[in-house]
């Protein structure tokens, strides 16, 4: 093999490298969310069984979002446990009536306008469609956030290349858009960007 | 081993090759275009919740019925309102953008005096200056609002003039004023009521008048809704979209629209087809035939047409008098389907586009377009929300942009449904400004607020026991125990109506007025838009609303 070839080739499996293994690591940083919490659990202790007992669409189909404080209160007013993450949350936030400043793994950018309700109601979707079986997890995963766009790595999907991606994986526009060609629904710029 | 030059560029050549297979440039390059959307000096819509608020555009006097989507009290989204009864739920494309134009580039942040960065103390102190050494000129465009009130007390007080600048669509309307006594802010065209109209170049089905007025009206023509038998027969250069509509377009060449409408004229009155209301043009059918360059035969055609189907009205594209004196003709004005009354008000205004009198000092209101540039050697004190030409003021003064004020919408012109809306003031300005009464009122603390002429004008309504409010539901206004309910009903959006245009005014003619082809070349046939955000210029232009007009102007 000829010195040329060989340098060549070391010159494309270091970038390769780089760019298969050193890239993702180095454009995502890691966030821990403020709290411990866990769907499961509460899935099994509390009775929850649906997402919208405590992700509510409201009457006017704007969707609430992540429960209010208000909302963990009724059952966590007073510590129900000994863990450490119990008592972060009674004495660091609902004490002190402060909301948790979650990372939404899920959030869009200002200039989308996404409707819960109608992907909900109209389209009967289910909300493992988007958010996978995240409701059935035992502990809230690390917030990764791009340090160019400053988006959650939710909204590229976890695989870099977006190849062999699993359905619910990406939420960028082009993933809105094969969702909508797959299901034969026409929205124009204005649907989503008012 | 030594590592040569060759070396480096074979690595290099590698490395490269090695890369274009990777993630990396492909998604370098997504992240940085999304990290050029996100630099921290681009406004972001607050997160928070998400409410809807009626209200009404005040970007033009033609007060359009809109939805805004509040986000954390902040205007994100704009949406046409369905149940008011002149817009339709139609906006225009500058409507469409209009809670952006609040953070549009050019938006006024500061008091400016000349180039320097001034205060409002100054300004005041300037402004009561020459106050004290001379009249003052006050000139505006929304004539008719609680806040053009203060505006022409100030003048009055001053002994000085108010100007009103006038749209086009009004403009066409003054003719009749001479004519028949009754002010051109009062006059209106009864569309509704009209079998065959014939527009000389008004653009009626692209965005002239309010947004969606005679657009509905023709879409339920066509659907057989409401009067199928409606014809509008567009008479212009180009091929416009109305003209592409429209049940008859005649090309004519430019600035043949008053030998038009004589010419048509001659033929009514001719062959006796219109009961006689107005004079015998003194131009010649054969004149008017070589003026537009259509022949004899069509001319007499197009007459046949128009008469065949009444009540007809002429629509003019601007102040064009042959155009005026071919309705008085057609016996549409104070008729049904014509020209109609739209109030027993008598208000009189005096165009800007007059010689304006010797001043110490000009007051410009914001809602006079920037195109209109004041003839004066006067101190000009410009208010503006947006800077469209800083150098045409001496002193340029930031005002409240959308949403930012409390403001009242009087009837839209040229409609003859009279209506009444408020506006009220659902976000802050992230600056210090004021309007040009909030202005006035500051200076002098006898003159009585815009807020508090809106609350008087609810008190009228509750007294006069006339016309209805439009909410989600119609309720006449005689079912209202207070003026104040009224003030909260029209504070959420709801918009007043009172009854259909009064016909029946006379209107004499004894001459036909002078024929000049150049008239209508200088016409400006749009409401000149203050400063189009980015996204309503892309529109605009990609749209080619008005292009007939643009290009006539060209």
């Amino acid at each position: 093999m000829s010195r040329t070839t060989l340098t060549f080739g070391f010159g494309l499996a270091m970038a390769l490298l780089v760019g298969w293994v050193a890239f993702p690591r180095a454009l995502y940083t890691q966030k821990q969310q403020p709290l411990e919490f866990r769907h499961k659990t509460h899935a099994e202790k509390s009775g929850v069984a649906e997402c919208n007992e405590c992700h509510a669409v409201r009457e006017d189909g704007a969707f609430a979002g992540i429960p209010s404080m208000e909302k963990c209160a009724t059952c966590h007013s007073e510590r129900i446990g000994e863990s450490k993450a119990e008592a972060v949350l009674v004495d660091n936030f609902i004490k002190p009536g402060h909301e948790t400043p979650w990372l939404v793994y899920a959030r869009q950018p200002a200039n989308v306008w996404f409707s819960h309700a109608i992907h909900l109601k109209r389209a009967a979707l289910a909300c493992t469609e988007c958010h996978s079986t995240y409701g059935e997890s035992d502990q809230v995963r690390a917030y990764e956030v791009n340090r160019i766009s400053g988006y959650s790595r939710d909204i590229w999907g976890h695989s870099i290349s977006r190849l062999r991606r699993a359905p619910h994986e990406g939420m960028k526009m082009s993933d809105c858009e094969d969702c909508h060609a797959r299901r034969n629904v026409e929205v124009g710029c204005l649907g989503c960007h008012e | 081993m030594k590592i040569s030059r060759r070396d480096l560029l074979v690595w290099s050549a590698g490395a490269a090759a090695g890369l274009i297979v990777t993630p990396v440039p492909w998604k370098l390059l997504d992240d940085t275009s999304i990290w050029s959307q996100n630099w921290p000096w681009i406004p972001q819509p607050v997160r928070g919740p998400i409410e809807v608020k009626q209200t009404s555009c005040t970007l033009c006097p033609k007060g359009c019925g809109m939805k805004v989507k509040m986000a954390a009290g902040w205007p994100v989204g704009v949406a046409g309102l369905g149940s008011h009864p002149i817009s339709r739920g139609a906006l225009c494309p500058l409507g469409f953008g209009v809670h952006q134009l609040n953070w549009h580039p050019q938006r006024l942040r500061f008091v400016r005096h000349g180039s320097q960065i001034s205060s409002w103390n100054d300004a005041g102190a300037a402004f009561a200056k020459a106050c004290n050494e001379g009249p003052v000129v006050v000139i505006e465009g929304y004539p008719g609002r609680a806040a053009s009130s203060v505006l022409e007390t100030f003048s009055q007080k001053q002994n000085g003039s108010y100007r009103v600048v006038l749209g086009s669509e009004t403009r066409a309307l003054e003719a009749y004023e001479a004519w028949s006594g009754v002010p051109t802010s009062s006059l209106a065209y009864d569309l509704e009521s009209a079998k065959t109209i014939v527009s000389f170049g008004a653009p009626l089905l692209d965005g002239w008048g309010t947004p969606g007025q005679f657009t509905r009206l023709w879409a339920e023509r066509a659907a057989g809704k409401t009067n199928p038998q409606l014809r509008l027969i567009q008479l212009e250069a180009t091929l416009s979209r109305t003209a592409a509509r429209a049940w008859q377009w005649t090309s004519i060449p430019v600035g043949s629209e008053s030998g038009l409408a004589a010419g048509v004229a001659r033929v009514l009155l001719e062959e006796r087809l219109v009961a006689a209301h107005g004079p015998m043009p003194s131009l010649t059918l054969a004149e008017a035939a070589a003026q537009t360059g259509l022949s004899t035969e069509v001319l007499r055609d197009l007459a046949r047409t128009i008469a065949s189907q009444t009540p007809a009205v002429a629509i003019a594209s601007d102040d064009n008098p042959a155009v005026a004196a071919l309705n008085v003709v057609l016996g549409s004005v104070g008729a049904r389907g014509g020209i109609v009354r739209r109030s027993k008000r008598t208000q009189h205004y005096i165009s800007a586009d007059a010689e304006l009198p010797s001043a110490r000092a000009l007051l410009v209101d914001a809602s006079v377009p920037w195109d209109f540039v004041p003839k004066t050697n006067a101190e000009v004190f410009r208010f503006a929300a947006w800077d469209g030409g800083s150098s045409k003021a001496d002193w340029l003064l930031p005002s409240p942009g959308f949403l930012e004020e409390t403001n009242d919408i009087p009837s839209t012109p040229t409609s003859a449904i009279e209506t009444y809306a408020v506006s009220p003031a659902l976000t802050k300005a992230p600056h210090e400004v004021q309007s040009a009464a909030q202005f006035l009122c500051s200076l002098d603390p006898t003159f009585t607020t815009a807020e508090k002429i809106i609350h008087s004008r609810c008190e009228e309504l509750f007294r006069a026991r006339i016309g209805a409010l439009q909410a989600q539901e119609r309720t006449p206004v005689a079912k209202f125990d207070s003026a104040q309910k009224i003030d909260e009903q029209l504070s959420k959006g709801a918009i007043w109506t009172g009854g259909p245009g009064i016909p029946g005014f006379k209107c004499v003619l004894k001459e036909w007025p002078s024929v000049n082809p150049s008239d209508s070349e200088n016409s400006s046939t749009i409401w000149p838009a203050p400063v189009l955000p980015p996204l309503a210029t892309k529109l605009y232009r990609e749209s080619s609303l008005r292009e007939a007009s643009e290009m006539r102007n060209a």
